[in-house]
């Protein structure tokens, strides 16, 4: 297995980060600004900045068809200015509003797999769908509102573009329909549901353990669902059919740190990663899921670990009079994990995959 | 014209948007078991003891976590609170691990080394000994119970000491089982002991 790449981008923390479907653009969330990464041979080198928001930026997303960059940020001080969707042009990238109307801070974005719409979580209990109006020019948000009872701090799309499943710090994970008339096309009856009318509640889940929900994913064929949370678990529901309870609810209950965020692989695989700063392996189907192991190489820690020179240990203790510095990991993150993409995928199954977090790096990794 | 302190008023008992209006029973689950009364938990007490009696530790805690009024009142979360720490201040040192192993493994085990260390932390915070300014941070019943007159007695000389030291050694060992993943539930879970 080839060892990860890693881009050391800055001393910052990256709250989120996004690859352009050509995986030679990289977009990540730095304080207030966006920043653009192009590729140029092993090395992402800063090329853009996307200014606009006047508070920490929480999250950016790169439409793979469209290019079209959707960003939102803590700003509240108007309401609608907390997003923007970015578009190429021949004199830079040009930003749009977005109407949000919330109040409160944006905290998390995903454009839809159609890329017709996208999701705003809010500290302001509700999650913004916005879609585009030719007339004019500018985006427009439909209110997922009840029954959130918290902010929403995470959010992932169904393939179909209408199933919304969103995790918030009311320890729910819920599945929301986003229909909207004359954008969306009429999604096939699943598992989640049949009729789907805008704010359907296609399924509302609490883990025992309760705890923040802090990523959501549905599986590649959408009839899955998981979530993770600060409690240090990972849920996997499977629906039955509409209005009934789950087929199966499962919970692994890890002796980890809590896991930020999650990706499925395949039906039967799920990569999460978290405070414990490397990318954990889940495996499982319906009848149970178990934790397989950490995806770090392992090999990797007798580097770290590698004798000194005699001369070096003794400069060392007389320098900072310990022997060896042990402020450095073992893993290759050196701090908490908050994102975690498919970067390159075929029909579910994830070749490789990305993480960034408070350390400012980028790791792409083999799955 | 009334006069109205206006600084006084709760102004989030107004707004039924508050934060501070959060329902917290939205976070118990519905598998949360019947609610137990204290009697309940003394039974309880009663067979656990008699087992530790018995020369059967394993099978003692296991029961006595089993138990749990995880839905039960206050009082009945106090008795089994005592019942729990008789029960591991009753296990030598020494067969701590051993113990622990079992009891942490087979159907459920995970559930009970999560119940184990709220039982744990609980003990920690109720039974701090030493600076006698140190109030009480858990809600007391206004009349004098038997229980608290045991916690009172603990707060002397060596006694809480002693008892946070079991404390602390139990930790030691069920962290190197269940990891930092179940002291990080202790916090989030609402279904308290």
């Amino acid at each position: 297995m080839a060892a990860p790449q890693v881009h050391h981008l800055f001393h910052a923390p990256i709250a989120d980060h996004s690859f352009s479907s050509d995986k030679k653009t990289l977009a990540v969330a730095r304080e207030n600004n966006v920043e653009l990464y192009q590729q140029s041979g092993n090395k992402f080198a800063l090329s853009d900045e996307l200014k606009g928001h006047e508070k920490t930026v929480t999250s950016v997303d790169i439409a793979p068809n469209s290019g079209r960059i959707v960003t939102c940020s803590q700003d509240v001080h108007s309401i609608d200015r907390n997003a923007y969707v970015w578009e190429q042009t021949p004199t830079g990238w040009k930003p749009t509003l977005v109407l949000l109307r919330i109040n409160r801070a944006a905290t998390f974005v995903r454009w839809s797999p159609s890329e017709q719409k996208f999701a705003v979580g809010s500290g302001a209990r509700v999650i913004a769908v916005c879609y585009f109006e030719e007339e004019n020019d500018w985006w427009i948000s439909k209110h997922l509102k009840k029954p959130i009872r918290s902010t929403i701090t995470t959010l992932a799309w169904h393939p179909n573009s209408v199933l919304l499943a969103a995790g918030s710090t009311d320890s729910h994970a819920r599945v929301f329909s986003s229909f909207i008339k004359g954008i969306d096309t009429r999604p096939e009856p699943s598992a989640w549901g049949e009729r789907l009318p805008f704010n359907t509640i296609c399924g509302e889940y609490l883990n025992d353990t309760a705890g923040w929900i802090q990523g959501v994913a549905f599986s590649p064929s959408g009839n899955a669902l998981a979530f993770t949370g600060h409690d240090s678990s990972v849920t996997v529901v499977y629906p039955s059919a509409p209005e009934q309870p789950p087929r199966a609810m499962l919970n692994i209950a890890t002796r980890l740190l809590p896991l930020n965020s999650l990706i499925w692989n395949g039906e039967t695989e799920i990569i999460a990663a978290g405070h414990d700063c490397e990318p954990f392996r889940f495996h499982g189907d319906e009848n149970g899921w178990q934790l397989a192991g950490s995806l770090e190489n392992k090999a990797g820690e007798a580097r770290g670990a590698r004798e000194e020179s005699a001369l070096n240990m003794f400069r060392q203790m007389d320098l900072k009079g310990q022997a060896q510095a042990d402020t450095k990991l073992k893993s290759t993150h050196q701090n908490t994990v908050h994102t975690i993409r498919a970067h390159e995928e075929a029909n579910g199954v994830v070749s490789s995959f990305s993480t960034s977090g408070v350390d400012g790096r980028v790791v792409i990794w083999n799955a | 014209m009334s006069q109205i302190n206006y600084r006084t008023i709760n102004i989030d008992a107004l707004d039924p948007e508050s934060s501070a209006n959060f329902p917290m029973e939205s976070l118990l689950p519905a598998t949360l078991p019947q609610a137990a009364s204290a009697s309940d938990a003394a039974n309880a007490a009663a067979q656990v003891r008699q087992m530790l009696r018995g020369g059967d530790p394993e099978g003692a805690l296991r029961t006595v976590l089993d138990t749990a009024p995880l839905g039960g009142d206050d009082r009945a979360k106090e008795v089994h609170l005592a019942t729990v720490i008789d029960v591991l201040q009753g296990i030598r040192q020494g067969e701590m691990t051993r113990i622990l192993e079992g009891v942490c493994s087979g159907d459920g085990g995970a559930e009970r080394a999560d119940c184990l260390m709220k039982y744990l932390y609980k003990g920690m915070s109720s039974a701090a000994p030493g600076s006698g300014t140190q109030t009480p941070k858990k809600p007391v019943s206004p009349q004098d119970t038997g229980f608290s007159q045991i916690q009172a007695r603990n707060l002397g000389e060596g006694g809480g000491g002693q008892q946070m030291s079991v404390l602390l050694s139990w930790h030691e060992r069920l962290v190197e089982i269940a990891g930092t993943g179940s002291i990080v539930r202790v916090m989030t879970d609402r279904r308290t002991v």
